[in-house]
């Protein structure tokens, strides 16, 4: 298998479809017309009545996708900080043409709400999975950003409350409603490439990030920026304004955070989609000249590279079996070692990861009750493979998993690094 | 002369070798762990700063031992400190530190008191029910609540008899609400452990009380779970709640009871349901592949009401198989359009191995209502039926003729592909050329082997008219090769001027690198001076879209420049080498700057190679003498970066990386690594820069990783 980029003929590229023009492979949208009012309005019983946690750029984001979908109805932002919840009561009550949209400092008044079918959770990383819990257990559904957790045991809390609740959970794993890399993972997933050797993930930089204890400076009103909500499960520092980037404070937790977190919660999930959602990998290799090795039960290996990609945009990812491959990134194009891959298919070429099909997908669910793509089970062994990776990287050495008993097998600093205490009074 | 050793004794020895490199690597990480640890445990008992016993904690969740414990115990009631102290007492492996945080529990108040219950959860210490047992009795609902979940994280069945006997006398709802979830969590355990009687008599209570719908959600579904068969009476009476939760938990359980009488019994109720929930109960059915009842199914697929349709055609494209074909087929000529197009769909992706077959003796004996979507399936399902569909050619309707067309498009193999070339050119009917040009566009790409179908393709454009030559020397550009290349090349050369037309023009097209040579000679040597042009800005083409090393691509610049005179072709070689930056491509360049008609070009493209190349790959004072710029004196004011409210000042940085020419060379490629973050993610982000350049004030905005070049004030 080469790793050089080679030549990418036109044929071999997907053909251009429009995003809207749905696919072979985009999962149909079915709002039945029975739903639908006299002017296009969804109902009010198909509506799903949503709020917003921590919405910042990224939520922002989100929150437009929701606002997309004629059967969303947003009624209130819970946030930190002040600004922000007034920013997004503007977005949403102009889209509704409204003044409905409540401002919430604490998310917990917000989950109190009965009205509240779904909540997006658009929080930094540190909240995310703590934030999860919470709305599990008021009963709420929930599209929460990634990464979704900060080390393995919240991963495996996470899936098993989600089933235990009943809750519709989507990892804000956009990629898995992407046609493209959709149909990359049904080839290697299928055995059209063959057995299936290797898979690729870019990890998008290896290095491990603390946010530690900086300089205090004076901690603003409460009202305007809520610190100790901020810190949430963080152990507990004072107020320094450089820790508010919320995108990257409490990156993993731990002193491990960060490392291939960032991007492999986004490309190491769809090389777990390419293997069937299978167990991640029960073996991670030291790094070694800028990639490292895991390998999963059957031998299949799992590579984080940084380098050696055919340029196809960021996150890419790419699956190599005995008699094919095929590499797709978020250009919306995919490459493949035969046209004959392709069998003749149309295959949406959505470029610059859009959220809007996850979100629908997520949508879809609450209605169903069906798992969506990037459900909690998924998310959950997708994270345990990163965060199985960062232990690597921060012992530097190899480190062996036990998918049953979900420990690193006689290795004890690594089965400390499993897990991180919450600071008072949260709790997974 | 020794005996060879055996296999085995090798690799006993080498096994033996391993443990031992192993055992040692292992001891001296302990050792290492253990000289770390007192390093940290000196930090606490020192007066360093909270900062530096914050980070001590933290460590000491990895080096930790029993000995730090102790230390670590001091901590817990520090406000700052404790929930430091509780990430490595939460790692500490053995009885020390669980005594350590039972002590606090039983002395700490509030918050504090709380952390110490949650980590006494985590660790699922048995020896901490007394404490646990107090506390859940705490007039602080918090407190009792967090004792509540904690009990049901330890789990067992002393655990579960004192949330049982707290539950009657408990009154405030959030701390009712924790014993539920107590209860649950250590029902969940008990399932999981095949205590399947005792769980449910847990599950049973909860579900039973005055709670929270969520709470009476997760037991039901552990009710119905930990009765498994005998739970179907129970999931039955879910569905049919009135109560909106418990529907939905009953279609989450549906899912996760495993059995056939679960199927029959959920078939039952399509006609007991409302048809929302029936079409609801459907898509849960269907995600239960291996048994999901068909008929049932199929049944809902043929009722009149269009919502319980959609839900059943759908489920039938994903565990439908050859026996739904029929239903399905009817379903897929419907005058519903939604309807009619989900079964398309379905059929097109049904399962089973007696699908296609079945589809080919359909079509053979279909009219001309069924024609098209049989076709239409052939197509999609790529089913080999080149005889079934060749008749169809002949049909009077343009509509089916063109649909079948699209089928062989599809499916037509190597051998068979002279059928296509025939129709596309020369149809019988002048209406179906497109289609038939279109079928055969598809077919041809889809060849393994590329050759034998370009062979296929170039003997046809002999005895072709000159509109269908031409279409083929577009479809041979798609399929590209060795003789589709040399084809082109040919009729570039022809005398006609519409095929030397679309043959340049396509060539400048080609789908990798190999058109190279060809255009370069065509740029010499083409019978019209504008399609020397043509060749050449596809030669250039080629130098800027392909991936190859620098010094090819420089050399192909090169080698475009020397073989015209023309400024504009010249600055297009600028731009080519503008985009991949390389040491050899700003020599050129700089070479190029010489020339009065590129100066002002290559000065910009320098630049640009320049600020590409980033950090100390290029001394900026030495380019800027070679391409014969002024120098400038030039002041950073203000810089900032990101987008709407989330700006970073990153004056610091930029004036770092300015010095007396125009441009400002970024130590890394991108801003995000230049500016230490990612300020605003998922955002398109601005640099907005406030400059002087030889005392005159400026300003100027960049796009996200655009070049830094300032313009004069």
């Amino acid at each position: 298998m080469r790793n050089q980029a080679p030549e990418v003929p036109r044929r071999r590229f997907l053909k251009t479809m429009a995003a809207t023009a749905g696919s072979t492979i985009l999962a149909p949208t079915i709002i039945p017309s029975s739903a639908l009012g006299r002017n296009g309005a969804v109902a009010p019983s198909e509506r799903i009545v949503v709020g917003g946690i921590g919405i910042g750029n990224r939520g922002t984001y989100d929150l437009g996708c929701f606002l997309q979908q004629p059967d969303v109805q947003f009624v209130a932002v819970a946030d930190i900080k002040e600004k922000r919840r007034v920013e997004v009561k503007k977005i949403v009550d102009a889209h509704h043409g409204n003044a409905d949209c409540a401002m919430i400092r604490d998310f917990r008044e917000l989950l109190d709400r009965n009205d509240i079918d779904a909540v997006l959770i658009a929080t930094g990383p540190n909240w995310h999975a703590t934030a999860a819990m919470a709305a599990a257990a008021a009963g709420k559904d929930m599209y929460c950003e990634k990464p979704v957790t900060k080390n393995i045991d919240q991963s495996l809390i996470l899936a098993e409350t989600m089933r235990r609740t009943g809750r519709v959970f989507q990892a804000g794993t956009q990629r898995r409603n992407l046609p493209h890399f959709a149909f990359a993972c049904e080839l290697a997933r299928t055995g059209k490439l063959g057995q299936l050797k290797r898979v690729y993930a870019h990890p998008a930089g290896m290095q491990a990030m603390m946010s530690g204890w900086l300089v205090p400076e004076t901690e603003p009103d409460k009202n305007v920026v809520d610190w100790d909500m901020y810190l949430g499960p963080a152990a507990w520092r004072p107020f320094n304004s450089q820790l508010l980037d919320g995108f990257n404070f409490e990156k993993g937790g731990g002193l491990v955070g960060g490392g291939v977190l960032e991007w492999g919660s986004h490309c190491v999930d769809l090389c777990q989609w390419a293997v069937g959602d299978c167990p991640p990998p029960v073996q991670y290799d030291a790094p070694k000249d800028g990639q490292l090795v895991a390998r999963y039960a059957n031998g299949t290996e799992l590579i984080f590279r940084e380098t050696g990609w055919i340029p196809l945009g960021s996150c890419p990812v790419r699956f190599e079996g005995e008699t094919g491959w095929v590499e797709a990134g978020d250009s919306g194009k995919i490459v493949l070692s035969s046209p004959a891959l392709l069998a003749g298919r149309d295959v949406a070429e959505i470029g610059g990861y859009p959220a809007t099909f996850h979100v629908r997908d997520f949508l879809d669910c609450v209605k169903t009750r069906s798992q969506p793509k990037g459900n909690a089970d998924a998310a959950c062994n997708a994270h345990i493979a990163c965060h199985a990776a960062n232990i690597a990287l921060h012992l530097g050495r190899q480190v062996n998993f036990d998918n049953q008993t979900h420990s690193f097998i006689n290795d004890e600093p690594a089965n400390r690094l499993r897990s991180e205490a919450l600071r008072e009074p949260w709790r997974m | 002369m020794s005996q060879p050793q055996s296999y085995q004794v090798i690799v006993t020895r080498i096994t033996t070798i391993l443990l031992l490199i192993a055992s040692s690597v292992c001891a001296a990480e302990t050792a290492r762990a253990m000289d770390k640890e007192a390093e940290l445990l000196a930090v606490l008992k020192s007066d360093a700063s909270p900062a530096e016993k914050a980070l001590a904690c933290k460590n000491l969740a990895i080096y930790g031992s029993e000995a730090a414990v102790v230390e670590l115990a001091k901590l817990l009631p520090d406000e700052q400190l404790s929930s430091w102290a509780r990430i490595a007492l939460e790692a500490i492996p053995g009885s020390a530190a669980n005594a350590a945080l039972r002590d606090a529990a039983d002395k700490l108040q509030g918050k504090l008191l709380i952390g110490m219950i949650n980590s006494l959860g985590v660790r699922r210490d048995a020896e901490a029910l007394p404490v646990l047992k107090k506390r859940l009795q705490d007039v602080d609902h918090e407190v009792a609540s967090a004792a509540a979940i904690a009990l049901g994280k330890v789990g067992g069945q002393q655990a579960a008899a004192l949330l049982v006997a707290a539950l009657p006398v408990a009154t405030e709802p959030h701390v009712r609400s924790a014993i539920a979830q107590g209860c649950v969590l250590c029902a969940e355990r008990m399932l999981a452990d095949g205590q399947h009687a005792e769980s449910a008599i847990l599950y049973d209570l909860v579900r039973g009380a005055d709670m929270p719908m969520q709470r009476r959600v997760e037991a039901t579904r552990g009710a119905i779970l930990a009765r498994q068969q005998k739970g179907i009476p129970l999931l039955i009476e879910t569905l049919h709640s009135p109560e909106r939760k418990l529907f939905q938990i009953g279609l989450a359980t549906a899912r996760e009871l495993s059995g056939n009488d679960v199927d029959q019994a959920l078939a039952d109720q399509l006609d007991k349901l409302p048809s929302e929930r029936a079409a609801l109960l459907i898509t849960a059915m269907a995600d239960r592949p291996d048994s999901a009842p068909m008929a049932a199914i199929m049944k809902a697929a043929q009722t009149d009401d269009k919502t319980l349709r959609l839900a059943a055609v759908d489920a039938l494209r994903r565990v439908g198989n050859e026996t739904c074909l029929p239903v399905l087929m009817q379903t897929a000529l419907d005058s519903d359009t939604d309807v009619a197009t989900l079964a398309r769909q379905s059929l097109a992706e049904l399962s089973g191995d007696g699908v296609d077959v079945q589809i080919v003796k359909l079509l053979a004996a279909a009219d001309d209502q069924s024609s098209p979507v049989l076709l239409e399936l052939v197509g999609r399902r790529r089913i080999e039926a080149v005889a079934e569909v060749l008749p169809w050619l002949e049909n009077e309707n343009s509509a089916i003729r063109h649909a079948a067309l699209k089928a062989l498009g599809e499916t037509v193999t190597l051998q068979r592909l002279s059928l296509l070339i025939e129709q596309a050119v020369s149809p019988k009917q002048p209406e179906d050329a497109t289609a038939a040009q279109q079928a055969l566009k598809v077919a041809s790409v889809r060849m393994p082997d590329r050759e034998a179908c370009a062979e296929q393709l170039s003997q046809a454009i002999d005895r072709s008219s000159v509109a269908a030559k031409v279409t083929l020397l577009e479809i041979l550009s798609e399929v590209g090769g060795v003789l589709a290349l040399k084809t082109l090349d040919k009729a570039a050369r022809n005398s006609d001027d519409a095929l030397q037309d679309a043959a340049s023009r396509l060539l400048g097209k080609w789908n990798n690198v190999d058109a190279a040579p060809v255009l370069l000679d065509l740029a010499k040597t083409a019978p019209a001076d504008k399609y020397r042009v043509r060749a050449l800005r596809g030669y250039l083409g080629l130098a800027r879209k392909f991936a190859m090393p620098e010094a090819d691509r420089v050399q192909m610049c090169r080698s475009a420049i020397d073989a015209t005179g023309r400024v504009a072709e010249h600055k297009l070689a600028l731009e080519v080498l503008k985009l991949h930056p390389s040491p050899e491509g700003l020599q050129l360049v700089v070479m190029l700057s010489k020339t009065p008609e590129l100066k002002s070009d290559a000065s910009a493209a320098a630049l640009a190679i320049a600020q590409k190349m980033g950090g100390d790959s290029v001394n900026a004072n030495e380019l800027i003498r070679a391409i014969g710029l002024d120098t400038i004196k030039l002041e950073i004011l203000k810089a900032e970066y990101g987008a709407g409210a989330a700006m970073k000042d990153v004056t610091e940085v930029v004036k770092k990386q300015a010095s007396n020419v125009p441009l400002i060379a970024l130590n890394a490629g991108d801003y995000n690594s230049s500016f230490g973050g990612d300020p605003a993610p998922g955002v398109v982000k601005q640099l907005k820069i406030q400059y002087r350049i030889n005392n005159k004030a400026g300003e100027a905005t960049f796009a996200e990783n655009a070049m830094i070049l300032l313009p004069m004030p």
